[in-house]
């Protein structure tokens, strides 16, 4: 990460969403990597641990005055590239908040930037975008429509957050813009609804399905945003590690077990606790062991070096982490 | 750090700085270091502070964690077989390819003719009529590829929409090479230089009656000359007698069809009358032609945007693959069996 100089780079970073996972470990290489960058976190509570050097503002962007909020902070510290990272990382059954986070609070932090004249506007979206779907090519190209799942609410909440960028660039086209969109993130620290399911003792599948899958190394992915933060990089990019693997296979390597049960009853079974708050994953979520939705990585290679971790090793570093592995 | 250059003549006791003078060199030289062990912690402790692994574990607890990794992925790497980034897994074809080898020459005795028209080295795209509800004929002729070409490279195939769909089928078929037909697919995989065999009737071709076998449907939109021309392969038209007979559609129902979720299901001989068992393919006499490639490179630099000339050349490739189907009918005494005097295959004997 050395090779990128802090010389030429922003002078204030603000990260919005400072409690997620990206945040934080965006926070911790820009301290350790970019000493000359000043960061500007901003989130609805103080983070557990903070360094002394960030400083912090309270925003909560499900408040109806936000964008003003946020704009006087901006404005205030003059910043000069927004990280927007402060989107749930696990779909609740709450789907108004979860629609008041993700796409109010991205007009919120685009009307923001807006107005405090932002150069660079980095905004973390996912390849559950483009949709499980049996009619995908094997590689899906960033220019590939985004048909996420009809009833996976956050994909369609993420999906209204890109189609809403996308006007708004086109409103401000002297900012740079750049949208990563991450495959299922993996390794030692992260943890979301899909690296709670794969670490689950028996792990419930479609059955009569193995779709090729990838993964991308948590280290990876923050090694992206750090490039796309540093660097003036506008575009959309598929933030993914090369080399899928088929679901069956991934767990073969971990010796885990599985349960394959037909899928119109896997949807009754994850239906129902669903419904009743308690679902963990959600119906939606099994479609996307039931057909192809890998990405087309190349794009993001050439711009961000190619990722450390392939798929299998992307696993294995999290299997070996976690201890999950089974002898059998 | 610098812990060789501390000599250790420097006095062992007592306040260092009381007793030595400034310009001693050695205690200069300690001075330095401790100036630079100072700074080194300082900067350490500063520049990563929530770093939750000291930077310099002691080298057993290294080895530990080393020997920790080690077991946790121990026999990992090579549990899994290469899968390409395709989905075809070797593996997977050797453990098939004895199933292969039995339906290509006791089941089907596939007949193969023309093989010397396949290009020695370098991808092609091999262009063939689609015929039998599985893609048994795509099978056939990956197989027979891969054993009469020079290069012996197995071609993939594409598969229908529909297909890819379907559970327990798809993954086998990605295992053995099978990708979804559309563009994006097969420029990939010819740009990576391998062969693909494609089938542009598609489902229409799969959907034909026996009553219409053999009478090829119309070509798609003129996407398999597009690709040929845009990835600069070579098209070798592929003629498939016999795989119409495996699952011979007698009839289309329909409406028990559309309570199913599906456009229709298939009546065949066996089918609905013997139950699953009704599913396994025929005996029939198999007879595959290939034929000499399609003149592409005398064509103008911007032809692949001439819509004319792309549906001229595709109807030319149909007319081309006709013509192979029809020697390869003719090379048929029955459904059953191979004329002993036909032209194109082997010589008898």
């Amino acid at each position: 990460m050395s090779s990128v100089s802090a010389g030429n780079g922003p002078g204030v970073v603000a990260l919005v969403g400072l409690r997620t996972f990206l945040g934080q470990g965006l926070c911790q290489r820009l301290l350790a990597h970019h000493r000359a960058v000043r960061v500007v976190g901003i989130d609805d509570r103080r983070p557990f641990r903070m360094d002394e050097r960030v400083r912090f503002h309270r925003v909560d962007l499900t408040s109806p005055t936000a964008d003003s909020e946020l704009t006087r902070v901006l404005e205030k510290e003059r910043v000069e590239v927004v990280v927007h990272v402060a989107f749930r990382t696990d779909p609740t059954p709450d789907l108004e908040l979860d629609h008041e986070v993700d796409t109010i609070g991205s007009l919120h932090v685009m009307n923001a930037c807006a107005a405090a004249k932002i150069r660079r506007l980095v905004v973390a979206s996912t390849t559950m975008l483009y949709g499980p779907r049996p009619d995908n090519p094997n590689f899906l190209s960033e220019s590939h429509p985004l048909r996420g799942h009809p009833d996976a609410h956050s994909v369609r909440d993420r999906i209204e957050v890109e189609r809403l960028l996308a006007d708004w660039w086109q409103r401000y086209p002297d900012v740079d813009v750049t949208v990563l969109r991450s495959c299922w993130a993996i390794g030692p620290t992260f943890s979301n609804q899909v690296v709670r399911y794969l670490s689950l003792p028996v792990v419930p599948l479609p059955m009569g399905y193995d779709p090729l899958l990838q993964l991308v190394h948590e280290e990876d992915l923050l090694n992206a945003f750090e490039r796309a933060l540093i660097a003036s990089l506008p575009g959309i990019f598929n933030v993914v590690a090369g080399d899928p693997l088929p679901l069956s296979m991934l767990f073969r390597l971990a010796g885990k077990r599985t349960l394959p049960l037909p899928s119109p009853l896997l949807h009754r079974l994850a239906y129902y606790p669903a419904q009743g708050q308690s679902g963990d994953p959600p119906a939606a979520f099994y479609d996307y062991l039931r057909y192809l939705w890998v990405a087309d990585g190349r794009r993001g290679w050439d711009a961000f070096g190619e990722p450390a971790y392939n798929t299998k090793e992307a696993w294995i570093s999290f299997v070996s982490s976690r201890r999950m592995r089974r002898y059998r | 750090m610098s812990e060789g250059r501390v000599p250790h003549s420097a006095p062992e006791s007592g306040s260092v700085t009381v007793r030595a003078s400034v310009d001693d060199p050695d205690l200069r030289a300690v001075r330095e270091a401790l100036g630079d062990l100072r700074r080194e912690i300082r900067t350490r402790f500063r520049r990563e502070p929530e770093r939750v692994s000291p930077p310099a574990a002691p080298a057993w607890e290294r080895l530990l964690s080393e020997v920790r990794h080690r077991l946790a992925t121990l026999g990992m790497r090579e549990r899994s077989g290469a899968v390409d980034e395709f989905g075809m897994e070797e593996a997977a074809l050797q453990s098939w390819r004895p199933v292969l080898d039995f339906l290509y020459d006791r089941y089907w005795r596939v007949d193969v003719g023309g093989a010397s028209h396949l290009p020695e080295r370098g991808p092609c795209l091999l262009v063939a009529n689609r015929s039998g509800i599985l893609p048994y004929d795509a099978l056939m002729v990956a197989h027979a590829v891969e054993r009469e070409s020079a290069s012996g490279e197995r071609p993939r195939f594409t598969v229908a929409d529909w297909l890819v769909s379907l559970p327990f089928v798809q993954p086998r078929l990605a295992r053995l090479g099978g990708v979804r037909a559309c563009r994006e697919n097969v420029d990939r995989l010819l740009a990576a230089g391998r062969s693909v065999c494609v089938f542009p009737e598609g489902a229409k071709g799969a959907a034909k009656t026996y009553r219409d076998r053999y009478r090829l449907q119309r070509f798609g939109r003129g996407g398999v000359i597009r690709a040929a021309l845009e990835c600069g392969v070579p098209l070798v038209p592929v003629g498939v007698v016999g795989a119409e007979e495996t699952n011979p559609i007698l009839w289309k129902a329909t409406r028990p069809g559309r309570a199913l979720g599906v456009r229709f299901v298939p009546v065949t001989p066996t089918f609905p009358l013997l139950g699953p068992l009704g599913v396994v393919p025929l005996p029939s006499q198999w007879v595959l032609r290939f034929g000499a490639p399609l003149e592409l490179d005398a064509l103008p630099a911007d032809a692949a945007r001439d819509e004319l000339l792309l549906s001229r050349l595709t109807e030319q490739l149909r007319g081309r693959i006709h013509s192979l189907v029809q020697s390869g009918l003719r090379a048929r005494d029955t459904v059953w069996s191979l004329r002993a005097d036909r032209e194109g295959g082997p010589p008898p004997g």
